[in-house]
């Protein structure tokens, strides 16, 4: 097998002259040897690809328009073999690939490896991580259940808040005035074409560079010239460097495996579910975003008023911009970190302020009870008694009786179980027949009417 | 064995193991409903004390579809024949032939198709033409007096039949 295998590839290598290319993607030189901190860029390569594929699967089944988007996603999760698995990869590959990014951008601060002569690879990797935040904001919406049409319609309204251009801004992302069917197409196109695309060259780009550059490797490893044509014994006594293969093309290759371990694993142990579809009409939905925008999200709630815009967009605006223009900015050479305590130190209290945020953000969200069990039993009463025969809720049930989607602003306990109980005691003439139900069953379904704010 | 080797073979090893435990579940995601057989439903195609005894007639009748994700509802017709105990003869209302519709001649008392010219009596059986079998029977059950059909669809032009 293995020598039939090497017969194709040397008749290939005969005509396409493969070995030149081998030997130069394999023996690149890394300065101070392989090194397990250098994973993380080929994991978010990895991870990249692993969204690529999963996302192409996804599209055989996905319909991008609000009257199937939701259904096709249900059908995708119910009646498709491997659907849940399928898109519970593509949904913690997102997180995964967002960690990933953080943690390469990460080691290459440290290591001041965006130095130069590497200022534009830095720049085209701060591209790829725009990118990749694009990819997921603009995958957010897709599903299109509450959580993802409301938490869309925050992020654009945010746009709203940049002066002059910001009213027009919003409605090119949003294709019209209102969050919908057009905004649903463009952000399907985006997600799958565009962004891919634009991805796909920077990644390529990103690799360029790098081949032509050079890995940084350790940060106290002197760079010496005309390594790369020396035989390799010689370049490993000269300059102690390794060649890319196989030490470090095996480190990566672990550690994609563990990636990929701890992806499939959640994909297959905690599906990710849909929430309602969604309802442009139910105002009451409160979005939450994915965990990798809660700090942003916590932190906006501390700007209000004149102040807003500062979070909206001129602090992401300059951050981004002190991000892009990194080397140009930070013009010290020196890139052992010990020897750099000022950048370290800004590093460091970036971190901090993202992590606090991120944790205060987290401690919020659960210590809101998300739903008394009361409640959820109240309305599963509210549809088995066929309360919305009559009466509706934000929307959907008849429109015999009173709109009970604000009920609990107006009536309080007493009032509603003395109604539930015998309705023309409170309600002179009215028609709702008496649901005289045993004790749990009304604190339910009182619980359920009060919820309703 | 070399370090070099070894190296080189757990990389190899890393990357099939993760292609193969991808490639299976993909694989199982595209192909699973192209092989998955609709679930046929029983559907009310009328009641019972509408059909006369021995006179076939046309039952229209509404069926929900499920297309994926989605759920239409077509329109489906059916020949039905009371019988003189009790039950009722359900034919297919696609001629055996090459799946025209035929129609019953209430002067003639037979079933005609107008493309070929096959020919049927009341019972399916084949009378003319080049009908290769007698008309397609459906299977039919009467609950609380109403006519209750599985639409089922066959092969054309074979003298077998054959469920599509």
């Amino acid at each position: 097998m293995l020598t039939k295998w090497r017969t194709v590839y040397d008749w290939l290598d005969g005509r396409l002259r493969l070995k030149p290319i081998e030997e130069m993607l394999l023996n690149e030189p890394i300065p101070g040897g392989a090194s397990w901190v250098y994973v993380f860029g080929s994991a978010t390569l990895f991870l990249f690809c692993l969204q690529l594929i999963t996302g192409m699967f996804l599209a055989i089944y996905y319909a991008p328009t609000p009257d199937h988007a939701y259904d096709s996603i249900q059908y995708i999760m119910t009646s498709v073999t491997f659907g849940s698995f399928v898109r519970g990869l593509h949904h913690w590959g997102a997180s995964a690939v967002v960690i990933a990014i953080g943690l390469h951008m990460l080691q290459v601060y440290l290591y001041g490896a965006y130095k130069p002569p590497r200022e534009v690879m830095w720049m085209v990797g701060v591209g790829l991580f725009l990118l990749i935040l694009a990819f997921a904001f603009s995958g957010y919406l897709l599903p299109w259940d509450q959580k993802a049409y409301w938490a869309t319609q925050v992020g654009v309204n945010m746009v709203g808040t940049i002066p002059w251009i910001g009213g027009l801004l919003v409605r090119i992302i949003r294709g019209g005035e209102n969050l919908g069917a057009l905004t649903l197409t463009r952000f399907f196109a985006l997600h799958v074409l565009f962004l891919p695309a634009m991805t796909i060259a920077f990644i390529a780009l990103h690799l360029f560079i790098l081949r032509r550059v050079g890995p940084a490797g350790n940060f106290d490893h002197k760079r010496t010239a005309g390594v790369r044509s020396a035989p390799q014994k010689e370049r490993r006594a000269v300059s102690s460097s390794e060649p890319f293969y196989p030490r470090q093309v095996y480190m990566d290759a672990v550690v994609m495996g563990i990636v990929f371990l701890i992806v499939a694993a959640l994909a297959a142990a905690l599906p990710f579910p849909l929430a309602d579809k969604a309802d442009p009409s139910d105002t009451s939905f409160k979005p939450i975003p994915e965990w990798y925008f809660l700090f942003y999200y916590q932190g906006l709630k501390y700007v209000h008023g004149p102040f807003e815009p500062l979070a909206t967009w001129i602090l992401p605006a300059v951050f981004y911009g002190v991000l892009l223009f990194l080397p140009f900015i930070d013009r010290n050479p020196v890139r052992n970190p010990i020897r750099r305590p000022t950048a370290i130190l800004i590093g460091a209290a970036f971190l901090i302020a993202v992590f606090s945020l991120m944790a205060i953000s987290l401690k919020e969200i659960y210590a809101v009870p998300t739903t008394d069990p009361s409640i959820v039993r109240g309305r599963e009463l509210f549809s088995s008694l066929q309360c919305n025969g009559c009466h509706r809720v934000h929307g959907s049930g008849g429109a015999v009786g009173p709109d009970l989607s604000y009920v609990g602003r107006t009536r309080d306990r007493d009032w509603l179980i003395r109604h539930f109980k015998d309705p023309q005691s409170v309600v002179p003439g009215s028609i709702m027949p008496r649901f005289p139900l045993e004790g749990s069953k009304m604190d339910d379904l009182t619980n359920y009417m009060l919820s309703l704010k | 064995m070399k370090r070099r080797t070894f190296l080189t073979r757990v990389t190899g090893v890393i990357m099939g193991l993760i292609g193969l435990s991808l490639s299976i579940p993909l694989i199982g995601y595209v192909v699973s409903p192209a092989l998955r057989r609709q679930a046929r439903e029983w559907a009310d195609a009328g009641g019972f004390d509408a059909l006369t005894e021995g006179r076939p007639q046309e039952l229209t009748y509404i069926v929900a579809i499920k297309d994926g994700w989605m759920k239409t509802e077509a329109e489906k017709s059916v020949w039905a024949v009371r019988q003189s105990d009790g039950s009722v003869t359900v034919f297919s209302p696609l001629c055996t032939h090459l799946g025209c519709g035929y129609r019953w001649d209430p002067g003639d008392l037979r079933f005609e198709c107008p493309c070929h010219g096959s020919v049927f009596d009341v019972t399916g059986k084949v009378l003319a033409g080049p009908a290769p079998r007698p008309l397609d029977r459906l299977p039919v059950k009467i609950e609380n007096g109403r006519v209750l059909v599985l639409y089922e669809l066959f092969k054309s032009g074979t003298s077998k039949k054959i469920e599509l």
